[in-house]
């Protein structure tokens, strides 16, 4: 059934993805702006993390190591040899990969909870060795990246271009996990997801498939953390390798709904303004934003485990039978 | 020499606290099969707790022992019946989930109410120490060590002696089994996981004059709980106390050693080489 409302309704949903970049132009001033470069980061993010954890339905409370991977890669590069973030991104994803295929070639095959732990006990290990080697890293100090506007070093005075950058990553993000949701990778993953076993009856290579998938999930989000350091231009281990990042990923993904392409974009669209607006306001109670984002997601847990985007569906639908309704009257 | 056993000591007896987590953990994993990310922060709360009954009122974190424990048991089952009894049939991922969230929440509850500040509690035996041979301990951990490793294996005789624990071990094994032979389950889930919450919160007690208490005080021992548990094989409440002593005296060594930095990557890495090579963990039957 929630099949069926996929295909029918991604038109839908990729007007919304593409028009979404109208609205950087209309915001008022580079704080709201701020939060539209965020919304469309965390929507890449989001969806690369859910290419592997929200189709295989295997949590990676991990994730911010590939996001630290592809900031300190990039910046370490720009920073000490001058070269461009645009080729210390394809580093950060090529490291990333590497990582990858050794993290999740020792820790696929693990079930449930135990996975969930290895990828929280690799990101920790990750982050220490980021703060203990302080030669390469700058250990707990965090790096600068120098301000010196320009294209080829990824770094530009105005939001808008960011807004552009983050878009274009998302889209790109969003079209090969729709090529790959039709691909026999996707529908292997999907089955793996549901049931290994009968999968692996019916011919799936399982560990090949997910670790594919694992491996490009990572790369992706790593190619979201260069583009998080080019932006921040700061970036320092406990924030950008922090628990609180992992859950992040998992947070906007859960919200939209695990497991489809458009969802974790979803998730992002309603989470990310909603959560930089109340950081914003809230700000003279320190906790305050984060209190009321736990309460969300514990509330869309036991209401709506599904995530939001089934709801939408339901409401486009409705929507859709109308107008054919009226214009067959 | 001296200094090694000195280390090995000091490990074995922060590992006595890590074991009394992990008991709590355990239980609530084995019995009810949930996965709880949010028990580190009960004993954030503890330890508030008993800092502020110490501030307040005058008692001292082992005069409030009783009340403190009240009080988790209430918050324990609070707990459980508002939230966990919901997702007892779900998914693992979103059980993973939804603690995350709690304990987000709880932390953040912890820091609007009290701020970040640390809180310390200075009682005169904070400062004490306790001499056995060469070996110098300081008196709370040694306290906090000998009520831990009681209370668990006072946990461990409750589950083998008595009729209840019994009714726990049969729905650990078989919960549809165990509900047809009369036992009531959710009866037995609410208890499972009281108990887990009451001794977490005891484990934060004994923690307090040695510890300040702060929001995030609790993140730690979250993870470091399932790690021991790991280790420990799972649903297994003797595995679980030795992994709390075995990872209380890796850290011990890797801070020896390698530095503070390095004690947290130190029981990582071991629980990562767990899980490859022993999956069921170092004390856990195959």
């Amino acid at each position: 059934m929630i099949n069926k409302l996929l295909s029918k309704n991604n038109s839908v949903l990729w007007i919304i993805a593409l028009a979404s970049i109208i609205v950087p132009f209309f915001l008022p001033n580079r704080y709201f702006q701020d939060i539209a470069v965020m919304t469309f980061l965390w929507a890449g993010l989001a969806c690369s993390w859910n290419l592997y954890s929200g189709y295989c339905n295997r949590l990676s409370i991990g994730h911010a190591a590939y996001l630290g991977i592809g900031a300190y890669s990039s910046t370490l590069l720009y920073v000490n040899f001058g070269i461009s973030p645009w080729i210390g991104m394809l580093a950060g994803g090529a490291i990333s990969a590497v990582a990858a295929l050794i993290i999740g070639g020792t820790t696929l095959r693990l079930k449930g909870t135990f996975f969930v732990l290895s990828t929280i006990a690799f990101a920790e290990i990750l982050k220490v060795m980021t703060i203990t080697s302080k030669d390469i890293t700058k250990g707990a100090l965090g790096v600068f990246i120098p301000y010196e506007p320009g294209f080829s070093n990824m770094i530009w005075a105005s939001k808008i271009p960011y807004a552009f950058l983050t878009w274009i990553y998302m889209i790109i993000v969003l079209l090969i996990c729709v090529k790959m949701e039709r691909s026999k990778l996707g529908y292997s993953l999907i089955a793996v997801g549901e049931n290994q076993e009968a999968a692996e009856n019916l011919g799936v290579n399982s560990s090949r498939t997910m670790l594919i998938a694992f491996v490009m999930s990572a790369v992706l989000t790593s190619f979201g953390g260069t583009i998080y350091a080019q932006y921040i231009m700061f970036i320092e281990p406990t924030s950008v390798m922090s628990l609180m990042n992992s859950i992040n990923f998992i947070l906007l993904a859960i919200t939209g709904g695990m497991g489809t392409a458009f969802g974790p974009m979803v998730g992002s669209f309603i989470l990310t303004p909603i959560s930089n607006l109340l950081r914003g306001y809230l700000s003279s109670v320190s906790g305050l934003h984060t209190f009321v984002l736990g309460l969300i997601l514990i509330a869309i847990l036991l209401f709506r485990p599904d995530g939001i985007l089934p709801q939408l569906k339901l409401f486009f639908n409705g929507l859709i039978k109308k107008s054919k309704a009226t214009k067959g009257v | 020499m001296e200094q090694i056993l000195q280390v090995f000591i000091s490990g074995i007896f922060s590992g006595g606290v890590y074991a009394l987590v992990s008991v709590g953990l355990a239980l609530i994993f084995g019995i009810i099969g949930l996965v709880n990310f949010a028990h580190g922060e009960y004993l954030m709360l503890a330890m508030y707790f008993a800092y502020w009954m110490y501030n307040i009122i005058g008692l001292d974190p082992y005069q409030s022992l009783l009340i403190n424990l009240a009080v988790m048991a209430i918050i324990g089952y609070l707990t459980y019946k508002i939230i966990m009894e919901r997702v007892l049939e779900a998914d693992h991922s979103i059980q993973i989930i939804l603690t995350l969230a709690l304990s987000m929440v709880l932390q953040n509850l912890a820091l609007m109410l009290w701020k970040a500040d640390y809180r310390n509690i200075r009682i005169d035996m904070t400062t004490d120490t306790t001499h056995i041979g060469f070996l110098t301990l300081s008196t709370p951990r040694v306290v906090a060590f000998v009520i831990a490793i009681g209370a668990s294996v006072l946990l461990y005789m409750f589950l083998q002696k008595t009729y209840t624990g019994a009714a726990m071990r049969a729905v650990a094994q078989n919960g549809k089994a165990a509900q047809l032979m009369g036992i009531n389950l959710k009866r037995t889930y609410g208890l499972a996981f009281t108990i887990g919450i009451t001794l977490v919160g005891l484990a934060g007690l004994l923690l307090s004059p040695i510890y300040p208490a702060f929001p995030l005080v609790g993140s730690n021992f979250s993870t470091l709980a399932f790690i021991v548990v790991v280790i420990g094989g799972l649903t297994s409440i003797p595995g679980a106390i030795m992994g709390g002593l075995l990872i209380g005296v890796v850290e011990s060594f890797a801070g020896y050693f390698a530095g503070p930095a390095y004690q947290q990557a130190a029981y990582f890495l071991l629980f990562i080489l767990v899980l490859i090579f022993k999956p069921n963990g170092l004390f856990g039957r195959s």
